[in-house]
């Protein structure tokens, strides 16, 4: 094979597979190197399962020799976050040194169903410990170290599936999955500059992950484009009597031509307000790219306190979820200082304002709703900013000192959304665009994104010096 | 009380932080109680917001109760 896998998007390896231009195996081989030899300069991953990812590669050679194809995802190489479980004596480490050595009996669902449909699983991703559900706000917060861009080596991946994005940008890995409680897939996504699709809450298993908030959890791909997310996501969608929270409705990836399509896009009237300069700047570049493909209408919302439902829901639920290792005093094993203390507080948290929180999230999910009957996508930045620095304490809408207006109401109505690049700004660092849908409408936010990608080549760039096999 | 029928701001939030402290103030240092402290204004500064909403009697909490029945 001439071309190197790397980079390429899941539909041309799954060619070149199928047509036994490239083998399984060498495509293992080639992507387990990237991670042992590259994965260590953005700590990107915590295992390397070379053992179970060569068994896999070889079945699957075996089973394309004999003509018997498993689908787009046979044979191709991924890394999941590690808060899914993992069969076979490989660590489950939840990103957090107290349970380094932690180990389960049984595959996560989702990791079952990449294993049916031939998926090659390379890698357990570095995450922020907990994903995140402790209250850090700075980037040491993983016993793996920080996770580290791609395109700057002094810059944060983002978080909390911080290895599922830099894997992924830096070409160690052609696809992952990460989670998203609120923001956790569409902040590496769009801090590495690639794609990120946060499923409709329910329409991804959670069985056998780890769980941080019950009614917010969602799982879902980082890729290189918006096509491959749609067919990593046709592979793990699904109902699951494991976890009661799935919907039965299937869904399969439309992959449909959209050139020629016209889409109705909105735009949450102050959208922009708080976003850093270059963000706001190519977000209105992306709106007249937008306009050459459809219409774009400022909407506005009710006046209500969005970011404090969400909030208070994550907060007491993750509080909850892990109550034993906080009473316990667990949480001062972890890796970040202010983790080490910040849940205690969720303790003040009246059971009466949580309830109006739960009760307020049902206004939000049918104001939402309306407004968004009106458009295929609600569309913002997908990021305020660029990735800050290392060692920078940064803004947080989870904690109230960011806004995120889109964020939460995605996570708190469980809308399906997708983050793609949509230029650079401050420092070199990628920018990026989101397109927001109504509940179960992934096939309309992946149209309005391939799209895109079909006008643009923001996805088609890479970090510099990502092509080489050893860190330079 | 305040004009909106809700606590003074500062005093629920001394209230609150109270029993935070008195269940784990032992474990922690000056520094963690302080930032402790950041954390219930936040909290405190939230659910006023929340509270500031008026709902009517029937908006039930979202996700609504559903009732289980196990097989057969």
């Amino acid at each position: 094979m001439s071309e190197s896998p790397v980079f390429l998007p899941i539909r041309r390896l799954a060619e070149l597979v199928r047509a036994r231009a490239v083998s399984p195996i060498a495509l293992a081989e080639t992507f387990l190197d990237r991670l042992e030899k590259i994965g260590p300069q953005y700590n990107a991953v915590v295992t390397v399962t070379r053992e179970r990812a060569m068994a896999q590669a070889k079945r699957a050679e075996q089973e394309i020799a004999a003509g018997r194809s498993r689908g787009p995802l046979h044979g191709i190489p991924y890394g999941a976050k590690d808060l899914l479980a993992t069969s076979g004596g490989i660590p489950t480490t939840w990103g957090a040194a107290p349970l380094r050595e932690q180990r389960f009996d049984d595959d996560a669902t989702v990791i079952r169903k990449l294993e049916e449909a031939g998926a090659v699983l390379c890698a357990k991703l570095a995450m922020v410990e907990l994903a995140g559900g402790m209250g850090y706000r700075q980037p040491h917060a993983s016993f793996t170290g920080p996770g580290i861009n791609p395109w700057r080596l002094d810059a944060w991946s983002g978080g909390s599936s911080s290895g599922s994005g830099s894997a992924v940008s830096a070409g160690l890995i052609p696809f992952a999955i990460g989670s998203e409680t609120w923001g956790s897939i569409l902040s590496p996504a769009g801090y590495c500059g690639i794609s990120g699709l946060r499923p409709s809450y329910g329409r991804v298993s959670r069985h056998g992950a780890m769980a941080l908030c019950w009614t917010l959890d969602k799982l879902g791909p980082l890729a290189l484009t918006a096509e491959d997310c749609g067919l990593v996501l046709e592979a793990i969608a699904g109902a699951d009597p494991d976890d009661p929270s799935t919907s039965n409705r299937e869904w399969r990836y439309d992959a449909r031509e959209v050139t020629g399509r016209r889409f109705a896009f909105g735009v949450i009237k102050g959208v922009t307000v708080g976003c850093e300069e270059a963000v706001g700047a190519n977000f209105e570049r992306s709106l007249e790219t937008l306009r050459s493909i459809g219409s774009v209408e400022e909407v506005e919302l009710p006046d209500l306190p969005w970011e404090a439902v969400t909030r208070t829901i994550l907060q007491v639920e993750a509080a909850s979820a892990f109550e034993d290792f906080i009473a316990a005093g667990t949480i001062a094993q972890l890796t970040a200082h202010e983790d080490h203390h910040s849940a205690y507080a969720r303790d003040a948290i009246l059971a009466k304002d949580y309830m109006k929180a739960l009760r307020l999230r049902g206004v939000m999910a049918r104001e939402v709703d309306r407004v968004l009957s009106r458009f295929d996508a609600l569309v913002g930045p997908g990021r305020a900013n660029v990735s800050p620095g290392l060692d920078q304490e940064f803004r947080s809408a989870i904690r109230g000192s960011a806004p995120d207006l889109m964020g939460a109401i995605g996570n708190g109505a469980g809308l399906p959304a997708i983050c793609v690049p949509n230029g650079f700004g401050d420092r070199g660092l990628p920018t990026s665009l989101q397109f927001m849908g109504r509940v179960y409408e992934e096939n309309t936010v992946l149209a309005a994104a391939r799209a895109w990608q079909s006008l643009t080549d923001w996805h088609l760039q890479h970090p510099p010096g990502s092509l080489a096999t050893r860190p330079s | 009380m305040a004009t909106d029928a809700q606590p003074d701001h500062d005093a629920e939030v001394e209230r609150l932080f109270a029993l935070v402290r008195d269940r784990y103030g032992d474990r922690l240092t000056p520094a963690q109680l302080d930032d402790v402290k950041k954390g219930v204004e936040g909290i405190v500064m939230a659910a006023r917001a929340l509270r500031t909403v008026k709902l009517r009697n029937t908006d039930e909490p979202f996700p609504p109760f559903v009732p289980h029945r196990g097989r057969p």
